[in-house]
């Protein structure tokens, strides 16, 4: 029997949000159909064809395409559902975000004019004063390390001339568990926080509702081409705990050297009741 | 901040035992998957479709009793009978990733290894070939044969192919395979179960509880993130006709160990002072009978009634912070974590929990392992077919499995994970805190998957779409 | 400028790659999840090699920003000092920094030793806030203690049941 006529078509896509459709160790790498085509345009041109700068504008339905994953699960190392946005596979291929447990996000957001004063002067108090965004950020404990910074321009190595009209801000973290619970996190835990970091980029959405603050997100991400942990399969949880339990291990070889057996293995029970949160 | 739903819900537009269980009167339960390979798919749909139970309240007898028909009838697509039935690849295209990848490409992520494997799995599920599922629910086993040889004689006069067949049928007393009382902790919705707030809403600082909006659990509705967007905008949903009153379904075939499950606790037991059914119920989370250790921690409430209005009514953090009463890693508080992943000082508890909730509608199947002293296993297919319904397959069924069931990392019990459910082959012990802690070695699981599918459940316009396959504007 | 936290060094830095390697560059970067050179640079707690191909501009924004190349972001979270560490990687990471920042310009054709480090270093770009969870632990250090923690878990599970004698000569033979 001929293959059924293809009856029920597109006439109208939710364009407001994005599912994210990505968890664990899959985060979304791929940039958006425009983006992407300017970039392929840009390789187009830089590997010598004639191609367009700047945006491309597709068809207002692909525009909003939503995003289309291939459902290729390579190894388990691959681990993640590979995004393309068709119009260029080889960008956004999530798995290199990733490192075992270890997941990369690399942002780069266009800052307006005030941000070049705000900013500096952000990082300035985070650096020196305890705020409570570093309280809640280090309570949260996913992220082994993060850091934010603005780049006004370019080093010179003799390449072209590269003139910025704005400052970019960078934002790159390494953390672990799921893309989507990080950003909910960020959003409705740390809601000033991401106010004050990325309120002054152009198009930023306020943290909440969740969904457009991912899909903008998602937008300006950068998908790391390779990534790397020296510890892959610890979480940011284990080495604090491992961190806390060396000191609690040295106490107890010390008090409970020159014990009895019996009183040894009650020592030993005391150090267990004690550590029980950190095995 | 007063929460109003700002739009009713359509119940004739949505599909039952959603929103709404069925019931325990509907004790058996028949779940086929149909291939419409070769055949008049869009046929066979349409003869169905006005025999499709849905969510409006059944009529009150003169008896002031529900009046409850037979047998009710539910379907469910997969993205291949989507395909099957016409949908073009762009209206496919709306539908979410993971349920178009189908969930045997989520293996390595929910932790079907090994046995779990897919290339294990049963005939039918996990390769494409599953497109419909039927559900059929029935009062009793004749009326069940009825409605399956009625519905057979359908399938091969549009000559299509029923690939797997699952016949399930709830134990006594509600309990489910390793002798647990089940389906607790399900999430009440406003307009829907607002009755269930206390224990199965979200918590609020102030000691109340209130309730998650529809739009987590069907589309077309707000949802808690609309609930915070000044434009009130409505969640990602598959394009018009197919997204209005339709939610996503998970389906797994969960085979349990019996013998092994009962081996293990005499055996851990042996050095445990509580004894063999507490340990059991640290691992859970509850008493065999539901009541929940948070509430009662040293012994089972005989008197727990799970239709009174506090029965759900406890937190963690308040009450239970480092797990003495009911362990950090025991399996309803990784499943339903309430404000266990606050902290003091969070202005809002349960922010991390809130939006990964799932409906659950599962039922036991196979015949029970006998309760004698021996637990020699019988060689007899039994366990559990979980079903679940959430408006997103990743952000909520799947979340909660890669998480917290199948890691510990959320509960800072590191790579431990779920020891009721998850696969073992990682390991990871179970801690029951205390003075001093216990510990459950790391077992062979108790679990195998034996096969799965993601699937939509559409509404009843989207249902009569695909059955006449109309183009119906936005 | 905060490039350290504690005894971490958050090293950034953002080379204009050379007109028509972008592809190849990538193409051997992606390869590299296979090798896992950052595993010769012991001090490495977390590395990435990101490709820009532009920036990203909003809507909302009155122009566009547009680079004129392609960069290569190369991000190390290390432990410090940030010159000794250039050092070894000039020396440890030389067959690959050929292929990798040899694809950039300005990079000296050796792309090793002191003239890589001194590129590395001039295309340097400071961090104006950087946060670590564990700021004096070096990688050797989270290696330590995430095996002994392994070992005490393990011990402790095993050992469960133990009379007072035997768990001490257990305990002795594992610590």
């Amino acid at each position: 029997m001929a293959e059924p006529e293809r009856i029920l078509v597109l006439t109208q896509v939710n364009g407001n949000e994005h599912d994210m459709a990505s968890t664990t160790r899959t985060t979304s790498a791929a940039r958006p159909p425009a983006a992407a085509a300017s970039a392929a345009a840009k390789r187009a041109k830089s590997a010598g064809g004639a191609g367009t700068r700047g945006r491309t504008s597709g068809t207002p339905r692909a525009a909003r395409r939503t995003r289309v994953s291939a459902s290729g699960h390579d190894s388990p190392a691959a681990k993640a559902a590979a995004r393309s946005d068709g119009a260029d596979t080889t960008l956004g291929t999530a798995s290199r975000n990733v490192d075992g447990k270890a997941i990369a996000i690399t942002v780069f957001s266009t800052v307006k004019w005030p941000g070049r004063v705000w900013l500096p002067a952000v990082f300035f108090v985070g650096s020196h004063i305890p705020t409570p965004f570093a309280r809640t950020l280090s309570r949260l404990s996913f992220i082994h390390f993060a850091r934010w910074t603005l780049v006004r321009e370019m080093p010179d190595n003799g390449q072209q001339d590269e003139s910025l009209h704005y400052p970019h801000l960078y934002f790159e973290s390494n953390f672990n568990g799921g893309w989507q619970e990080y950003i909910d996190a960020f959003s409705h835990i740390l809601t000033t926080g991401m106010k004050i970091f990325w309120g002054t980029s152009y198009g930023f959405p306020q943290p909440l509702p969740t969904g457009p603050f991912k899909v903008y997100i998602q937008r300006n991400e950068i998908p790391a081409s390779h990534f790397h942990s020296a510890y892959p399969q610890a979480t940011t949880t284990m080495i604090l705990s491992g961190l806390e339990l060396q000191e609690k291990l040295e106490r107890f070889d010390e008090v409970s050297a020159d014990l009895s057996d019996e009183a040894f293995a009650e020592c030993w029970r005391d150090l267990l009741t004690d550590v029980q949160g950190l095995l | 901040m007063a929460i109003t739903v700002s739009t009713q819900l359509d119940l004739g537009d949505i599909q039952g035992d959603i929103l709404f269980a069925y019931g325990n009167e509907y004790a058996f339960t028949s779940y086929l998957f149909v291939n419409l390979d070769g055949a008049d798919g869009r046929g066979w749909v349409s003869a169905l479709v006005d025999r499709v139970t849905t969510a409006r309240p059944w009529p009150k007898g003169s008896d002031g009793a529900t009046d409850k028909p037979d047998t009710t009838l539910n379907l469910a697509f997969t993205a291949a009978g989507l395909t099957a039935l016409g949908v073009s690849q762009e209206l496919l295209a709306t539908f979410s990733s993971e349920f178009r990848g189908g969930m045997a490409a989520r293996a390595a992520e929910l932790g079907d290894v090994g046995p779990s494997a897919p290339g294990n799995w049963e005939p039918g599920l996990g390769t494409g070939a599953a497109h419909v599922l039927a559900t059929i629910n029935a009062k009793s086993s004749d009326l069940l044969e009825r409605e399956l040889t009625a519905f057979r004689e359908h399938a091969e006069r549009c000559a299509t192919t029923i690939v797997n067949e699952q016949h399930a049928q709830l134990l006594d007393a509600q309990r489910e395979h390793f002798g647990f009382s089940d389906g607790f902790g399900q999430p009440a919705i406003e307009g829907v179960s607002e009755h269930k707030s206390v224990g199965g809403g979200v918590p609020q600082p102030d000691g109340r509880w209130r309730p998650l909006a529809p739009g987590e659990f069907i589309l077309g509705y707000e949802d808690e993130d609309s609930r915070v967007d000044p434009e009130h905008r409505l969640p990602s949903a598959p394009a018009a006709p197919l997204g209005r009153g339709g939610t996503y379904m998970v389906y797994r075939k969960l085979y349990q160990d019996v013998a092994l499950w009962r081996e293990t606790l005499r055996e851990a037991a042996r050095d445990y002072e509580g004894g063999e059914t507490k340990l059991a119920a640290k691992i859970v989370g509850r008493w065999p009978n539901g009541t929940p250790l948070v509430t009662s921690p040293h012994e089972e409430d005989p008197a727990f009634d799970p239709t009174q209005e506090d029965s759900n009514d406890f937190r963690y953090l308040d009450n239970d912070p480092d797990g003495s009463r009911c362990p950090l890693g025991a399996h309803i508080r990784r499943t339903n974590p309430r404000d266990a992943l606050g902290w003091e000082g969070l202005d809002e508890a349960g922010l991390l929990a809130f939006r990964h909730r799932i409906i659950r509608r599962g039922m036991p199947y196979g015949p029970p392992l006998a309760p004698d002293e021996s637990v020699d296993d019988d060689d007899t297919d039994r366990g559990l077919v979980f079903v679940c319904f959430n408006a997103s397959i990743s952000r909520q069924f799947e979340a909660i499995t890669l998480q917290w069931v199948n890691d510990g990392n959320s509960f800072h019990l590191g790579d431990d994970r779920d020891f009721l459910l998850a696969d073992a082959s990682a390991s990871g012990k179970m801690t029951v805190q205390g003075h001093p802690p216990f510990f459950v070695a790391p077992q062979r699981s108790f679990v195998t998957t034996k096969g799965g599918e993601y699937l939509f459940a559409p509404g009843m316009t989207a249902l009569a779409a695909l059955a006449d396959a109309t183009e119906s504007g936005p | 400028m905060s490039n350290t936290s504690g005894q971490a060094y958050a090293f950034l830095s953002m080379t204009p790659i050379k007109a028509g390697e972008d592809v190849r560059l990538r193409a051997y970067i992606e390869g590299l999840a296979r090798t896992r050179p950052f595993d010769r640079l012991r001090r490495t707690h977390f590395a990435r090699l990101v490709i820009l191909p532009d920036w990203v501009n909003d809507p909302s924004q009155p122009k566009a920003d547009h680079l004129t190349s392609q960069y290569l972001i190369f991000s190390a979270t290390f432990d410090g000092p940030r010159d000794s560490y250039l050092d070894e990687l000039g020396k440890r990471l030389a067959p690959e920094a050929k292929e990798i920042w040899g694809r950039c310009v300005g990079c000296p054709p050796s792309a090793r030793g002191a003239p890589l480090k001194r590129y590395l270093l001039h295309n340097q770009i400071d961090i104006g806030f950087f946060v670590a969870a564990y700021p004096d632990a070096t990688v050797e250090t989270v290696k330590r203690v995430l095996a002994q923690r392994k070992q005490l878990a393990d011990f402790a599970v095993r050992t469960q049941g133990l009379e007072a004698s035997e768990l001490r000569h257990a305990y002795q033979q594992e610590f």
